[in-house]
């Protein structure tokens, strides 16, 4: 091993900032006492991700909340719907209180909580964003040099679920299956970081060029438009390059990476919607992500469990989560609706999944999850009422040791722009301010941030 | 531009033809020493056709030959008032035709396109806002490449290419050219000006001096080609408009593929390019005998079936899902037939018999396979895997909306939706769009699901004033198809109860599926409401409030020619408004202002220099 690598080759490596995995293997030695950085003070990598489930938590007038922790700060006790996390408490911090203020638009039921929360204000109407979601800025900003910028998935919910734009119009499309998931990471193009016989592909040099010539000869094309068909050609231009970009690192040697093992095709489960469906689809989809990260195919991710007016459902029952949340009566004696916690809490259990699978990769002294975070949020507070109030979000992972984690913030309405805001800067956007007109915020959640 | 009149009148339109074809004649003089340009000379015919005509065989359909278009050594198009008033995305459909048109059955499409977006009930108005993301880009690569691959090891490549494998080098040379002229005007919907095809060759030339291998250099060109967005974008192009000055009218070729998109769902033929080229579509005559054409074609199908695919949000079929439990014979071959059938039943009924649209609601025949009829638990003797049905009188079917397809797209995964299906028939077949319900409506008193008949948890809704706005309009039309559930399976009871489909609507009391039937089919919104969403399919965008007017004169058009879907589109498509351009937003349009260059786009002949 040493023989192949030494400390110096590996740092290169991470100085550089491309391509950058673990070098094989970590050594202590290289690391500073807590295994979050090297010792000359090149970082692991950070990777950031948004998780988002649909129909928010149950927080009822009368009967108090199922997930708000009577705790604030530190040591916060696990919640009826947050139970599936309890484990991995000291890795999440829970925001609660936080809202989105409409500015006189309309509540856009089911659209207006998360796209405030990616967009930074209320949108105007359906599927429609103020500007580009702000995971594209965390691409931007992670993702240069990765093999792709930012990779996309959804559970359930179709092609459509997923809620990331770089144009506020069009959205990204996801892999929604694991034979999908499976293929952009590990089908053609990609290349085995820990590979002893690479080589590269001659041809690629020459199917880039083909693609830099039409970006060339077809830009002139932009003088001539209206300015809303001048943002989708940049765009499309924009995803051509990054194809471009695709075909330039598979010429470079990918770093050796420890963690990384690639994985065997999956097989998909269907297109049923039932909650078991809709739980093992969404744990398969996390495991390849999982691995994904780890062989350095991607920083930034997207990751849909189910969508703002999930049609997932108990198997025989007729009813589906979103009809619940609406219809089902308020038990007097609970004062919550039983149904719909239920069901809360069984879509929250993927959550618990989704991090399990991150936490399960080790890298350096600690795990991915701690080299990462993961901004999970939903569309909604109180789903009944299609609350824009109270609207829960979840802070997982270390951020590379940025995030103090395992705290519980409230807030009493603060815009949630705020939470945005200190997302993009716990993975080191060089951002100030976040969001617009009365969501617009330049102050993050410094109790969370190192 | 705005304040521009919609109509030109017969005569001004007319004498215009006078004028574009003294114009036609001048041009040909001037451009032919000039630039080899314009004029469609049947040397430059010839010409293109030496290199394709072999391609005529193996490649397009039927009776279409690629080769007859004219040249494309076009001059590029000099004017600079000229702009692009619309990029519009392919779409799945639009984009499997053009490569079926191209290569027929020599080539295989297997990828996932992105959603299209869906605005004012239509797919193709939303359609206009979307681009390419990276990932949507990845598909279009590796479809592309896999065409390209496809061709080059097709056993037909000699036919499909036009010319050997191993060409000496000038006939190598002539060959890619002729391959890139014929098939970047095929992927293009226009003739590829001369810095274009330069380009095309240029990137064949590398690949094959670097590879020694010509077939490499014919797939790359043709992955650049398929990866250009005057390909994946449908670019319409405007140009000043001789009759008026200070306003624009599009140009010939996009005037071709705005026809050819919404009769064919796919690109234009070869006629219809020629047409374009000799400047017939921008004349009252020549754009009608066009149309009359494309009716007349069986490539109408694809229209037909696009165009409904749209109107009545068959992507709905993409997620649809069905509790197991509940509908055990749903299978998403259940899903996959019952969409074969109601396209079927709409063709037939619209295109091969020209029959009234009204009946579209009443008309008990159908199409049936062997899955369906297990669904509709009628024989199916036939041993064809489709054949034609016709239901009982009594089996309470009548026309598409009884049909499993709407039944079941509109319903959730484990029960029937009176509201949703009330909602959905409104906003497809009546243009009458519910808001979204109050966010903080409270329903807690709708009862379970277990208990009753769904009508007596309905009425709460319709008894509750902040509901019962849109559920006293949505609801009963749905009530009346409950005799159908969530599958589209017959039924006469709910829970053990007897289900009552009496409905009233506007004062008007009917009973079931078929008075609701009969209730759409003398509604004067129904029909108004077809004409409003193919003009805008047509036009691709929301109708504007000053084509009211027009939209109306439209509708008694289309009641006068007996409800008939093609006179419609003989309406639509033959009147100058479907040829007005509407200057996008950052474009001004004004007398005397200018634009970039558009040097990348050619000038068809008959234009307006």
């Amino acid at each position: 091993m040493t023989k192949r690598f030494n400390r110096r080759s590996i740092l290169r490596g991470a100085v550089a900032g491309a391509g950058v995995c673990v070098g094989v293997p970590a050594l202590d030695a290289f690391l500073n006492g807590n295994g979050s950085a090297y010792a000359d003070k090149a970082a692991l990598p950070t990777r950031f991700g948004t998780y988002f489930w649909g129909l928010g938590l149950t927080d009822t007038p009368l009967g108090g909340s199922r997930w708000v922790p009577e705790t604030v700060g530190r040591g916060y006790e696990a919640t009826p719907e947050l139970i599936s996390i309890k484990h991995l408490r000291h890795k999440v911090s829970v925001f609660s209180g936080f809202r989105v203020i409409g500015d006189g638009k309309p509540n856009v039921v089911h659209w207006s909580g998360h796209a405030a929360i990616l967009g930074g204000e209320a949108p105007a109407r359906n599927r429609v964003m103020a500007g580009p979601s702000f995971d594209t800025a965390v691409a931007d900003a992670l993702g240069a040099g990765m093999r792709f910028k930012q990779v996309d998935v959804a559970a359930s919910g179709g092609q459509s679920a997923c809620h990331s734009t770089r144009n506020g119009a069009t959205f990204a499309t996801p892999e929604t299956t694991p034979l999908e998931l499976y293929q952009r990471l590990f089908g053609e193009g990609f290349q085995d970081p820990n590979d002893p016989n690479w080589t590269p592909d001659p041809s690629i040099v020459l199917r880039r060029s083909v693609l830099s010539g039409i970006a060339e000869q077809r830009k002139a094309l932009i003088s001539e438009v209206g300015r809303s068909d001048q943002l989708k050609l940049d765009q499309y231009f924009t995803s051509l390059r990054e194809i471009e970009k695709q075909l330039e690192i598979q010429l470079q040697r990918p770093e050796p990476c420890e963690a990384c093992e690639v994985p065997d095709a999956p097989k998909d489960l269907g297109n049923s919607v039932t909650i078991d469906v809709v739980n093992a689809n969404s744990k398969m989809l996390a495991k390849l992500l999982a691995m994904g990260l780890a062989c350095n195919q991607t920083r930034v991710f997207n990751f849909v469990h189910t969508p703002g007016t999930s049609i997932t459902y108990i198997a025989g029952e007729q009813k589906t989560y979103h009809q619940i949340t609406h219809d089902e009566p308020t038990d007097t004696t609970l004062g919550y609706q039983p149904k719909t916690s239920e069901l809360a809490g069984l879509v929250m259990g993927a959550f618990g999944d989704f991090l399990n699978e991150m936490e399960a990769i080790q890298e350096g002294e600690g795990t991915l999850l701690d080299h990462m975070l993961v901004m999970a949020f939903s569309d909604t507070g109180y789903a009944k009422i299609h609350s824009l109030e109270n609207i829960p979000v979840l802070f997982a992972g270390g951020a590379g040791g940025r995030h103090i984690a395992g705290q519980h913030i409230a807030s009493k309405g603060e815009p949630i722009t705020r939470l945005s805001l200190t997302a993009q800067q716990l993975v080191g956007v060089p951002r100030g301010e976040f969001g617009m007109g009365a969501m617009r915020t330049s102050r993050p959640v410094t109790e969370v941030m190192a | 531009m705005t304040g521009a009149p919609v109509f030109r009148s017969r005569r001004s339109w007319g004498a215009n033809k006078v004028r574009l074809d003294m114009r036609r004649r001048l041009l040909g003089v001037l451009c032919a020493g000039l630039f080899g340009c314009a004029s469609p000379s049947v040397e430059t015919t010839a010409d293109v056709g030496a290199g394709l005509a072999s391609q005529a065989s193996a490649g397009a359909g039927a009776g279409e030959r690629p080769d007859a278009a004219p040249d494309a050594s076009y001059a590029p198009y000099q004017d600079k008032t000229a702009f692009n008033a619309a990029y519009r995305r392919l779409t799945e459909s639009q984009y499997r035709n053009v490569i079926a048109d191209m290569f027929a059955d020599a080539v295989q499409i297997n990828a996932r396109f992105e959603p299209e977006m869906r605005e004012d009930g239509l797919q193709a108005i939303g359609n206009r806002r979307l681009s390419i993301t990276t990932s949507g880009l990845e598909q279009y690569y590796s479809v592309a490449r896999s065409i390209a691959e496809q061709v080059v090891t097709n056993k037909a490549r000699d036919a499909l290419i036009g010319c050997g494998a191993d060409p000496e080098a000038q006939a190598a040379a002539d060959c890619a050219t002729a391959f890139i002229k014929g098939r970047g005007q095929q992927l293009f919907r226009r003739p590829l000006s001369a810095p274009e095809i330069e380009g095309f060759v240029a990137v064949w030339d590398k690949a094959r001096t670097e590879t020694g291998d010509f077939d490499t250099g014919v797939q790359h060109a043709l992955v650049a080609m398929l990866m250009s967005p005057d390909f994946l974008f449908r670019v319409e192009a405007a140009e000043p408009d001789p009759a008026k000055p200070g306003a624009h009218r599009f140009d010939a070729y996009t005037i071709a593929s705005r026809l050819s998109f919404v009769l064919w769902d796919g690109p234009p033929d070869a006629a219809l390019l020629r047409a374009a080229a000799n400047g017939e579509l921008h004349d009252e005559e020549g754009l009608a005998a066009e149309v009359e054409r494309m009716l007349a074609s069986p490539k109408l199908e694809r229209g037909v079936r696009a165009f409904f695919t749209d109107m009545m949000q068959f992507e709905a079929f993409d997620t649809l899902t069905k509790d197991s439990l509940t509908y055990p014979k749903f299978s998403q071959a259940v899903a996959d037939s019952a969409r074969e059938e109601t396209l079927r039943f709409l063709v037939d009924h619209l295109v091969a018999r020209d029959r009234d649209y009204r009946e579209v609601f009443t008309s008990r025949d159908t199409f049936l396979n062997r899955t369906l009829a297990a669904v509709y638990d009628v024989p199916y003797a036939s041993a064809e895997p489709w054949s034609r049905h016709t239901f009982d009188k009594d089996s309470e079917r009548s026309g598409v909306l009884t049909q499993v397809t709407f039944l079941s797209l509109f319903s959730h995964p484990g029960s029937s939706s009176p509201t949703v299906r009330g909602v959905r028939l409104h906003d497809i077949f009546l243009c009458v769009a519910t808001p979204d319900p109050p966010p903080d409506v409270d329903f807690s008193k709708v009862q379970a699901l277990e208990n009753g008949t769904v009508r007596a948890r309905l009425i709460d809704h319709m008894s509750n004033t902040g509901c019962s706005t849109c559920h006293m309009i949505s609801d009963p039309a749905g009530l009346a198809l409950e005799h159908f559930d969530g599958l589209g399976q017959y039924r006469l009871l709910e829970n053990g109860e007897v289900i009552d489909v009496s409905a009233s609507i506007g004062g008007q009391t009917f009973s079931g599926a078929q008075g609701l039937g009969d209730y759409l089919s003398g509604h004067p919104l129904v029909p108004a409401c077809l004409v409003r969403k193919v003009h805008a399919y047509s036009v691709g965008r929301t109708t504007a409030t000053d084509e009211y007017a027009l939209l109306a004169k439209q509708q008694e058009a289309f009641a006068g020619a007996g409800y008939r879907m093609k006179a419609l589109y003989r309406t639509i498509l033959t009147h100058p408004n479907f040829l007005t351009v509407r200057p996008p937003e950052g474009v001004p349009a004004g007398p005397g202002t200018t634009h970039a260059d558009t040097s990348t786009r050619p000038a068809a002949s008959g234009g307006g220099q």
